[in-house]
Formats: structure tokens, C-alpha cells, sequence
């Protein structure tokens, strides 16, 4: 019992949150304004995805912010400037986002500097860039099918149906993944296996609730949702996911037993900068355009949610799972002091407090168990 | 009958999954030195940390008494408190510190504003250093020592704690031999001034040397009774270690030599600190198949150093040529050097050779890890079947193949490392001292497996700075002292004068 709290601690913290905030507010619960939250997590979370990887190694990125907003000015002006919608989202993803990702990742790895540093530069070239775009004053777009992307919904027959696919695809990955082999012999482990289940039906009825109780599944939610899967997939099955925990454990043992740390090093930010792009983009198509402050202060919620997740600084450790419902934590409580009325310059001061307590979690357990 | 300062009744420490310690009775007399000697993984170190409040109190059972009086330590400064110290496995100490504030650590001489009187730290640590008769300047880096001394920090660390019992943990394990004399010298004078020692140690001819008696642990329980060593002969100690006899501690392989394999020309790595000074100067050699080629010489000869430069660890930094079955080879990083078939078991296993907090799969598959993937997914029963084959073949103790490999003992982490590198299935294996700290028994199972390798084809370059076992392994023996090659002898010409002789930097004639 001991251990499945410790296991689960945010999880059950997140838990908590919930119930407390739905005391406290009567209209938290309300499938409007979770659905409204959930599309808000989305926005830090895709971005969250990436920083996952990126503190795996022991390293950090804080010029996403930056380029989310750089991303959400490039996209309106090259839609503003003709481009067709795909084209222009395309040329920001890759040239913006992964050329970014690229300078960050290669320069840190191949002279062997600290991430930090070569992102706190990027982060002031980058707005610097947005600003001078920009003149230094929002731009507009109007493109109801751009617009659709970071506000539209799935209708919700269709919806239905996609919840259901994915709960049946979610109760077959945990009978995939119950079994164990032991002694050469495969197993199953009963106690995973009823709670997946359990976790499975949890998320089916509340998705129900939340979407289908009010328009539908917002498409920036399903594109969330997507970026998740494939990153728990990359970093739980395949050999680059190895590689990366690989490193974070220690570069040296890694390198040695020859991994290419240049490239994985490269490919995470080159990854981080696209997801970051992918996340500014959705921004403009809610807002129908840009301002060049746009994401201002985004990587620390990312960093935050990383952190809270139970991710390691010091890295090798630490998963999607996790970083997702730090993403929701840090959501419902943004979402839940605004809903109080609580001003947000007191949200601020909170949220520092909160990602101070989370580290300082990370630690005592890691002397526990040292 | 000297009295005795220290009881410990029926320990028993469990951890999950194994009982590391199940029911020891062990007892120490004062100004005795006492061998603790085991197999990997049999609770010596466990036994130990118990001993010096590493585990606390109700992490064991059973009960502890010093001077007839039961103690139960909350942690190791209790311990040391006590007068017990501990010279760990692994040292512990503070390579960017000075070696005064390594020895006081927390203790420092502070003035009334709380500031340290560096002055009388320094004197402080002089003293306790010209104890040992060291001559090693309080002030400098610790990491700027040789491990010899910094053991020797370690040692006057402890005295300075008015220690009485001194447990030293596999000691000598990265020792020069002049230091281990050094080390043996001090361990003596200490006896003499009354302080009981402890010493755990896989090599046997020490302990005949050092101790006044033993005790042989096994799976976690002792073997008989304390012996005084005088009383007993080294088979019977590894007998009751292994319990079977080891009759042929360096197996034979009929070596028959094949083709040449690997041909290294002209290697040099300069000194990162001094560009005048080469660690490896201009070495050639050249490795056949079927054949094991040992490389002799003193620590610090630059052995480790010429074959990383061949497995590319400096990169272009290093100069020279290396060339497989007749072709030339680039070789940039090590990633090229394992493509091309070549693998390095590494000397240092918790810097170099292991993820600690990882399980024995993902260390046991890192270097071979595409084998066990395709584009899209890791096949995980694959590599588990295969960490399970060498977990067995090595005989590697673990509860599992999901533990982290910091939980396993010194020497069976040591087999993680050499399995890491066989199931490459490379046609060169290089092993840098490959059988430091695994018991008697591991190393004939190393040996063997390095003649069944050979067998198979394989090349093996063995670096070991233990001569009998590069006198007894291999073929042909390449003598390195000063970062130059100052021999290569057969099988026949070698013994251990001769090897000592180019080890010291005798050049002879080529
Ligand atoms: N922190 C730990 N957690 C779990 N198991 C442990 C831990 N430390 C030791 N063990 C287990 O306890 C047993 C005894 O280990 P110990 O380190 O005492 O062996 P040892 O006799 O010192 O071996 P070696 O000669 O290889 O150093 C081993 O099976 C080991 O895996
Ligand atoms: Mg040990």
C-alpha cells in the first residue's frame, strides 16, 4: 500500500485536487469548463511531451516558449502572405520548430555546452525574431478552416465511436502488458491487470461525461492525444526510447557502448522544437492570429509538468504517463484558482511553491531509496 | 588469549528477494588482523555495512557488541563514533576537495567567527599523514592522486577518528604493487598500536600474507569456524569458499594460432595535461586468431589508455593506425570500433561499464542493443531470454533480471560488465582487467570462457596487472612501462622476472 502511494503519489494528488475543487466551485465539474480545461492542458502538454525527453537526459529547453510564439507569428504572416493553410504549417513546423530543435540540440552536443545556455540564448534571438516580424504588434488571420483546428470539435457520434475504439484498444494494450515472465515462465500480474482495466472504464466514463456531455472531442485534444501515445510508445518500446534513458543514466557508460550521442542528443530537441511549433500553431488557430509575446513564461509550465511528473533532473528517469497528468495538475489548478477567483499573480506564486514541493519529493525519495 | 573487542551474534540482514545475511556469528580480538574472504555476493560487504551502521539497526536482526557492551547504530558517524571505520569497496571520498578537508570533512579546526583555520587543518592532516609516513601534500586535489593514495587518505581519515577496528573492503583491488606494500606496511604498524582490521580480500596469496586468521562466508553464512591461517592451506580456504575444489585455477587451452586479426600500428595519446609527455608512445602490436595476448606492466604504464585509443575513446586526439583481417579501419568513436567488431570490457565498472540504476537487461543489451530491435520496436523477450542465458552462464547471483545492477555485490556487477561485451559476439574482445574483485571460483569461470572464445575464433587481448594470471593465460605477453612497448615475449621466455624487468622500464633489445 505504502509503495502504491509512493508509486502514485501525483496521481492520487491529482485526484485530490479534483475532489476539493469541486466543493469549492460547483461549476468545476461542469463538462464545459473541463472540457475547456482539457483543451487548455493540450497547449502545455504537447509541449511537455518533448521537454520530457529533453530533462530524460539531463538537459533542459527553455527557449520553447520562444518558439511557440515565433511559430504562431510565422504561421499567420506566411497564411497573411498567401501560402495555402497545410503549406504554411508545414514550412513552420520543419523551419521553425526543427530548425531551432536542430541548433539546440547540435550545438549543445557537439561542444559540449549546457543546454541552458545555448537556450537562453535562443529564447531572446527567437522572440526577439517574433518581434521584429511582427513589428511588434499582433497579426491577424482568417481562415475558418485554420480556425477549426485549435477550436473545432469532433462531432460527436464520431466521438463516441473514437472513445470506444480507444477503450477497447486500451483494455487490450493492458492484457498485452500484464504479462510477465518469471522464472521463464509467463504470468500474470492480476493486480496490473485489474487496475488498467479499472484505469481503462475511469477514462471512458469521464471522457464520455466531459466530451459527449458537451460538443464533442475539441481536435486539439485528439491531436494531443496522439502526440502522447506515439512519445509513451518512442520512449517505452523502441530503441531510441532505450538509448535516451540510456544517456540520462549515464553518457559516458552510453557512448562507450556506442551510442551516437550527438545524434539522439539532436533528434530530442529537433523533436522538443517541432512539438513546440505544432503547440504555437494550435495557439494562433484558436486565437485567429498571433501576438509576439505569445508564449511568454511556457516553459516553465512545461518544465513544471515534467518535474511534477516525476521526471529526474538529474535524468535517466521519469515518463510521458507521468508528465501528462503533471500537465493536469497544473491545469486544474490554473483553471481552479481562476474559477475561485483567485487573482493570477497568487496563481503564480502557488505554482512556484508547487514545483518547489515536487522536486523536493523527487529528492527524499531518491535518499530513501539510495 | 587476547581479549576479544567485538562480538556480532546471529545478523541476519534480508534484502528483497535474497537473505544476504542469515545467522553470522563473528568475533574479533584486539590488534588481530582478521580475512574475510567469500565468493561474490556471499554478504561480506553487507556483513560489513552492518558493522559500521550503514544499515541501521532494525534494517537487521541479531545483535552486536563491542567491548561486551551491545551497540546499535542509527548511522555510519555513530559507527565511527565508536571507533569503528570502514575503507569501502568503492571509495568515498571528495575528488574536488583538498585531502585535509577530505580526512576533517565535517571536523574542521573553526576560529570564534566560525571560519576554518585552514592553517591547522592542514597541520592537522600533515600529522595524521606522516603517521602512515606519507608524504602527501594536505593541500592539493584529492582527484589529483593515484587511487594508492587516495586509499591512503581514506586510512588516515579513519585513524583520525581514534578508529580501533578498520575495516578495509577489497583494498588492494587498484593498487600498484609498490603501493600495496605501502598499504601492508601500514596495516602492520597499525596491529602493532592495537587496532583490530578486517580484510576482505579475493586474493588469496594476501591474506596467507597479511592475516592472522579467517573466516569463510558463503551464501550468506559462515563456513567453520574462525582458523588461525597458519593452521590452515589456501585450497582449504577456497574449498570452503566454493565449496568444491578448485584444482586448476588457470585452465589450459591448446592454443593454435590462427590468421593475423588485429594489427595496431604507431599508437600514441598525448598527455591532456603535459603535451610534451606521451601516455602511449608509438606502440605496434599485432593479435591472431586463436591466440590470447596478455598486456603486462605497471599501473600507469598507459595500458588502459592504448586500448581505449584503439576503441576510440580519444577520437582524433589519439594518433596511429588500426587495421582488421588485413583492412584499415576508421575509427572515430567507439560506436565504430564495437560496428567493426571489437569490444572493450572496461577497467572502471561503476564510471564506465554499468548504468547502476538500470536492471541487468537494459546493461546487458546496451552495446548490442540492435540486435534486439527492429526500426519500430524493441523485442523484449529476446533480450530477456539472452540476459537470462548469460545471468546463468556466468553464474551471475541476482533475484532477478529487473534489479538494479547497484544492488548486485562488487563482483557479480563485474560479470554484468564482461556479459555486456559477450553477447556482442565481437571477433575481438579486449578485457581491461577483467577479474578485478570476482572470487576464485569466477575467475576459472572466466578464464574458461575466454579459452572457449578463443576456441571459437575469437581474438582476446587481456590487460591484468596480476602476473600469474597473465603468465597463466596467455600466449604471447606484451610489456608496456612509461606508455612505451618494452616487450613481447612467448609463453616459454616469460616469467615473472623478466616480465618485471620491461615492466620497470628495462628496454632490452627489440
Ligand atoms: N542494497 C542492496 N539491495 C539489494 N540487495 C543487495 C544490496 N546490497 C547487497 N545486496 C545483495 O546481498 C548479497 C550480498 O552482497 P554483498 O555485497 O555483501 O557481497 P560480497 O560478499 O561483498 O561480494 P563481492 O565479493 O562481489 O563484493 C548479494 O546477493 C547482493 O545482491
Ligand atoms: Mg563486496
Amino acid at each position: 500500500m505504502k509503495k502504491f502511494i509512493k508509486n502514485n503519489g501525483t496521481f492520487i494528488a491529482l485526484i485530490f485536487l479534483i475532489i476539493i475543487l469541486s466543493f469549492l466551485s460547483p461549476s468545476f465539474l461542469s463538462s464545459r469548463n473541463l472540457t475547456n480545461l482539457v483543451r487548455q492542458v493540450t497547449i502545455n502538454g504537447i509541449i511537455a511531451v518533448g521537454m520530457t525527453m529533453v530533462i530524460l537526459l539531463a538537459g533542459i529547453d527553455l527557449s520553447v516558449g520562444s518558439v511557440v510564439g515565433l511559430s504562431a507569428v510565422t504561421v499567420t504572416l506566411l497564411m497573411q502572405a498567401g501560402f495555402g493553410m497545410w503549406l504554411a504549417i508545414l514550412i513552420t513546423l520543419v523551419g521553425i520548430g526543427g530548425i531551432i530543435g536542430f541548433f539546440n540540440g547540435f550545438m549543445s552536443a557537439k561542444f559540449d555546452i549546457h543546454p541552458f545556455i545555448i537556450t537562453l540564448g535562443v529564447m531572446t534571438i527567437a522572440r526577439g525574431l517574433s518581434l521584429v516580424l511582427t513589428q511588434g504588434v499582433s497579426v491577424p488571420v482568417t481562415n475558418s478552416t485554420f480556425a477549426s483546428i485549435g477550436s473545432g470539435y469532433i462531432a460527436k457520434l464520431p466521438s463516441l465511436i473514437i472513445l470506444v475504439v480507444a477503450l477497447a484498444l486500451g483494455i487490450w494494450a493492458v492484457f498485452k502488458t500484464s504479462i510477465e515472465i518469471k522464472n521463464g515462465e509467463k504470468v500474470r500480474n492480476k493486480a496490473k491487470l485489474t487496475g488498467g482495466i479499472i484505469l481503462s472504464l475511469v477514462g471512458f466514463v469521464s471522457g464520455f461525461l466531459i466530451f459527449i456531455g458537451y460538443q464533442g472531442i475539441p481536435i486539439p485534444v485528439a491531436i494531443f492525444v496522439v502526440i502522447v501515445m506515439i512519445g509513451i510508445y518512442t520512449l517505452q518500446k523502441t530503441r531510441f526510447g532505450r538509448k535516451l534513458y540510456a544517456i540520462g543514466g549515464n553518457e559516458k557508460v552510453a557512448w562507450l557502448s556506442g551510442i551516437n550521442i550527438l545524434k539522439s542528443k539532436t533528434m530530442v530537441f529537433v523533436i522538443t522544437g517541432v512539438l513546440s511549433a505544432a503547440s504555437g500553431i494550435l495557439l494562433a488557430s484558436r486565437l485567429n492570429g498571433a501576438s509576439p509575446n505569445l508564449g511568454d513564461g511556457f516553459e516553465l509550465d512545461a518544465i513544471a509538468s515534467v518535474i511534477i511528473g516525476g521526471t529526474s533532473f538529474m535524468g535517466g528517469v521519469g515518463t510521458i504517463t507521468g508528465t501528462v497528468i503533471g500537465a493536469i495538475i497544473i491545469g486544474v489548478i490554473n483553471n481552479g484558482m481562476s474559477l475561485l477567483g483567485i487573482n493570477t499573480f497568487y496563481q503564480m506564486i502557488v505554482k512556484g511553491f508547487i514545483i518547489i514541493l515536487a522536486v523536493m519529493i523527487d529528492v527524499l525519495n531518491r535518499r530513501e531509496t539510495a | 588469549m587476547a581479549e576479544e573487542i567485538l562480538e556480532m551474534k546471529s545478523i541476519i540482514k534480508d534484502f528483497p528477494g535474497v537473505r544476504a545475511l542469515d545467522h553470522v556469528n563473528f568475533t574479533l580480538e584486539k590488534g588481530e588482523i582478521l580475512a574475510l574472504v567469500g565468493e561474490n555476493g556471499a554478504g561480506k560487504s553487507t556483513l560489513m555495512k552492518v558493522l559500521s551502521g550503514v544499515w541501521p539497526y532494525p534494517t537487521y536482526e541479531g545483535d552486536i557488541y563491542l567491548d561486551d557492551q551491545l551497540v546499535r547504530f542509527d548511522n555510519t558517524r555513530e559507527a565511527e563514533e565508536a571507533g569503528i571505520g570502514i575503507i569501502h569497496q568503492e571509495l568515498n571520498l571528495l575528488p574536488d576537495l583538498s585531502v585535509a578537508e577530505n580526512i576533517f570533512l565535517d571536523r574542521h579546526p573553526l576560529n570564534k567567527f566560525g571560519g576554518i583555520k585552514w592553517e591547522q587543518l592542514y597541520d592537522n592532516a600533515a600529522k595524521m599523514l606522516s603517521r602512515l609516513n606519507m608524504n602527501i601534500d594536505p593541500r592539493i586535489e584529492l582527484g589529483d592522486l593515484t587511487v594508492g593514495k587516495q586509499q591512503m587518505v581514506e586510512i588516515a581519515k579513519a585513524l583520525s577518528l581514534d578508529t580501533r577496528i578498520l575495516v578495509f573492503d577489497e583494498p588492494t583491488s587498484a593498487l600498484t604493487e609498490s603501493e600495496i606494500n605501502e598499504l601492508f606496511t601500514v596495516i602492520n604498524e597499525l596491529r602493532a598500536s592495537g587496532v583490530s582490521i578486517i580484510y576482505i580480500s579475493h586474493k588469496m596469496e594476501e591474506i596467507k600474507e597479511i592475516a592472522d586468521s579467517v573466516v569463510v562466508l558463503r551464501d550468506g553464512s559462515t563456513i567453520g569456524d574462525k582458523i588461525k591461517i597458519d593452521q590452515v592451506t589456501l585450497d582449504e580456504i577456497i574449498t570452503r569458499m566454493v565449496g568444491r575444489d578448485i584444482n586448476d585455477l588457470f585452465p589450459n587451452h591448446d592454443f593454435d594460432r590462427g590468421e593475423k586479426t588485429l594489427e595496431v600500428k604507431n599508437i600514441s595519446v598525448p598527455d591532456p595535461f603535459n603535451p610534451e609527455k606521451k601516455l602511449v608512445d608509438d606502440v605496434s602490436f599485432s593479435a591472431y586468431k586463436g591466440e590470447i595476448l596478455g598486456i603486462s606492466g605497471l599501473m600507469g604504464a598507459g595500458r588502459t589508455e592504448l586500448v581505449n585509443a584503439i576503441f576510440g575513446v580519444y577520437g582524433k586526439k589519439s594518433e596511429g593506425e588500426v587495421y582488421l583481417n588485413g583492412e584499415k579501419l576508421k575509427i572515430k568513436a567507439p560506436a565504430d570500433a564495437i560496428n567493426n567488431g571489437i569490444a572493450l570490457v572496461t577497467e572502471d565498472r561503476k564510471e564506465l561499464g554499468l548504468l547502476l540504476d538500470k536492471n541487468l537487461v537494459m546493461n546487458m543489451t546496451l552495446p548490442s542493443i540492435k540486435k534486439f530491435s527492429s526500426k519500430l520496436a524493441m523485442d523484449n523477450h529476446a533480450e530477456r531470454a539472452v540476459t537470462e542465458k548469460y545471468v546463468n552462464e556466468l553464474n551471475i547471483k541476482t533475484p532477478g533480471l529487473d534489479v538494479f545492477v547497484e544492488k548486485l555485490s562488487g563482483g557479480n556487477q563485474q560479470k554484468v560488465v564482461i556479459g555486456k561485451w559477450l553477447i556482442t559476439d565481437s571477433d575481438v574482445l579486449i578485457l581491461d582487467e577483467p577479474t578485478r574483485g570476482i572470487d576464485v571460483g569466477a575467475k576459472t569461470e572466466v578464464y574458461r570462457l575466454m579459452n572457449q572464445l578463443v576456441k571459437q575464433g575469437v581474438t582476446v587481448i587481456m590487460i591484468s596487472s596480476e602476473l600469474p594470471e597473465i603468465m597463466g593465460m596467455s600466449d604471447r605477453i606484451v610489456v608496456m612501462s612509461e606508455g612505451k612497448k618494452t616487450a613481447e615475449l612467448d609463453r616459454s621466455e616469460a616469467d615473472q622476472e623478466t616480465i618485471m624487468k620491461y615492466a620497470t622500464g628495462n628496454k632490452g633489445v627489440e
